[in-house]
């Protein structure tokens, strides 16, 4: 048995897909980023080698850093509204019970099976100042109802909105999941002390949710870091950089400005910013949990 | 997962229906209103209301959407790479995680982390050198292109899954396997993935939950109609039709459709999959 399971040329044959596809998708385009991040590179023609002037002018350009700002911001908002809102709403499904739970459940997921696409263009639609959604209710209320939501101060509020109303589902399920491992034990326990229902959210199901909440608050910021697809089709970062995004600006600088190098730059410095995001959530909550659960980032 | 068995709370009160319902009306509505306005005529929709009552229903909006957004052949491609990924993503993943968990060697631990590594990735970094890289070697517009990240993005999740999944099975019947003289690549393929089927499905719902939306590396890599996957649907359809909002609307609903209907259709194994995945890796 040891000999069959020490046999080097079989353990080779097992790892070696993965390690090609790990080497050719993402250890090469990495590398390469390194490179170019390092030339004056337009995407076309002769190039040549700046050193770190891509990186010196990356300090004092400003949509980067609003960039980073937005993200933080998305991070805030999905911590501060999204998932408090879908932690109670999952407490409040557990209790539920038939086929009631199962319908919300089903409902509260379903748009987030439904692509990017659909959903920024539909949203788009909603903030439409003609005939769009959200104006038509404002008028129903008695409201003018002639918001222009993608204007210089709105638009960052309505990219906001669009994320944390698709991912809420996702959020949700998470704490769904993890309420449901609780075991009901507790809860009859403390029924039985006497317990009414806030009190048994508060001292049971949340200090149980500990870990449950960690894992998602670290996804949470890592995909506020990672967030592209969404803005590139709302608002395309505009107007001028106020809704940008890291991911979205690199693609910019290279296929839309045509700085093919500097967008590079951008990129690897957006890949340190997630790996060191990853590993310091993972510290933070690693220092205060005796029972660690390791999160690597949501994909 | 404990799904099953919990005293119900006789109190429920009206606020928890409350929340309930107007968090479902906020999550649902916006998808109500596209289904109403594609079956609408683009005149019908300058209205003050919230929705629509189409005088008549304008099925033709669909006709169009179904044969100008090419629906058919990009949904057969989605369903094509989706569906090889998912393979490969299982397969590779099955394989190196035999070999990181099970197997001894030195490197195993050092391996596995590398391979996860992937997962803190941001994918849209990779767009850049990937585009010259795959242009460099021809694969621009053609199935590889695709396969390739979907398959490398997707890669270390199903590897961290399988991973844990495998700690599980009890190693005496592995012993008991090679005591009967079986390979090692029998004892993979006949022992242990039958047992792993759960997983195989989480592992396959999550593949297909990250690539079938995504449309970002298919703009960037595809220029020809050929792979092109269902979200151009929507993505050319709106310069086309720039001021037929309604075929719009209708293009919108008819892309969504397939997953959404899978979806419902397998809600229960679908939701528990995804978050079997999600709350482990």
């Amino acid at each position: 048995m040891k000999k069959l399971y020490s046999n080097k040329l079989v353990i080779f044959s097992l790892v070696l897909p993965g390690i090609i596809v790990f080497l050719f998708a993402i250890l090469a385009p990495i590398c390469l980023s390194v490179y170019y991040g390092f030339t004056d590179y337009s995407g076309m023609g002769a190039y040549s080698f700046i050193g770190i002037e891509n990186y010196r002018q990356l300090v004092h350009d400003e949509a980067f850093w609003t960039s980073l700002k937005n993200s933080l911001l998305l991070a805030v908002g999905f911590i501060c509204i999204q998932h408090p809102l879908a932690l109670i709403v999952a407490a409040v499904l557990d209790k539920l019970g038939g086929k009631a739970e199962g319908f919300f459940r089903c409902v509260y997921f379903i748009p987030n099976v439904i692509s990017v696409a659909v959903i920024a263009y539909l949203w788009k639609f909603i903030y439409n100042p003609d005939f769009g959604l959200l104006n038509n209710i404002i008028k129903v209320f008695g409201g003018k109802g002639d918001i222009n939501w993608f204007s210089n101060e709105t638009a960052i509020w309505a990219v906001l909105l669009v994320l944390i109303w698709h991912g809420f589902g996702w959020g949700m399920l998470i704490y769904y999941t993890g309420i449901k491992n609780i075991d009901p034990v507790l809860y009859e326990a403390a029924a039985i002390d006497g317990a009414n229902q806030r009190q048994t959210f508060l001292k049971i199901t949340l200090p149980l949710m500990k870990p449950v909440i960690q894992v998602n608050v670290t996804m949470a910021v890592i995909s506020a870091l990672k967030q592209m697809e969404t803005v590139y089709l709302l608002t395309n970062g505009g107007p001028g950089n106020s809704t940008q995004f890291t991911a979205n600006y690199l693609y910019q600088q290279a296929f839309k400005a045509f700085k093919y190098g500097y967008g590079n730059a951008i990129g690897v410095i957006f890949i340190i910013i997630c790996l060191l995001a990853t590993v310091f959530l993972n510290k933070v909550f690693e220092e205060r949990d005796i029972n660690p659960r390791r999160v690597k980032g949501a994909a | 997962m404990g799904f099953a068995g919990k005293k119900k709370n006789k109190i429920t009160k009206p606020l928890l229906w409350f929340v309930l319902i107007a968090v479902a009306v906020i999550q649902i509505f916006p998808l109500v209103w596209l289904v109403d306005f594609s079956l609408a005529s683009s005149t019908e929709m300058f209205t003050n209301g919230l929705l629509v009552i189409p005088e008549k229903i304008q099925w033709g909006n669909y006709a169009k959407a179904f044969a100008d957004g090419n629906f058919l052949l990009y949904l057969k491609n989605s369903i094509l790479i989706n569906g090889l990924a998912v393979v490969l993503v299982i397969l590779v993943s099955i394989m190196a995680a035999f070999a990181c968990r099970r197997m001894r060697w030195k490197l195993s631990g050092f391996v596995k982390t590398l391979l996860l590594m992937g997962m803190m990735i941001p994918i849209h970094a990779t767009l850049l050198p990937n585009y010259k890289i795959y242009s460099q070697l021809g694969l621009t517009d053609t199935v590889w292109a695709l396969l390739i990240p979907y398959v490398a993005f997707s890669l270390p999740q199903g590897l961290f899954l399988m991973t844990s999944f495998m700690e599980s099975i009890p190693v005496e019947l592995e012993e008991a396997a090679v005591m009967d003289g079986c390979g090692i690549y029998r004892i993979i393929f006949q022992i242990i993935t039958p047992m792993l089927k759960s997983s195989i499905a989480t592992v396959a719902i999550m593949t297909f939950l990250n690539n079938w939306n995504e449309f970002m590396m298919a703009s960037t890599y595809l220029s020809s109609e050929k792979w092109k996957t269902l979200p151009f649907s929507v993505l050319e359809f709106t310069g086309e039709y720039s001021s037929n909002y309604a075929v719009q609307f209708a293009v919108m609903a008819l892309t969504a459709a397939p997953a959404v209907i899978v979806y419902i259709i397998l809600n229960k194994h679908i939701t528990k999959g995804a978050a079997m995945g999600a709350v482990k890796g």
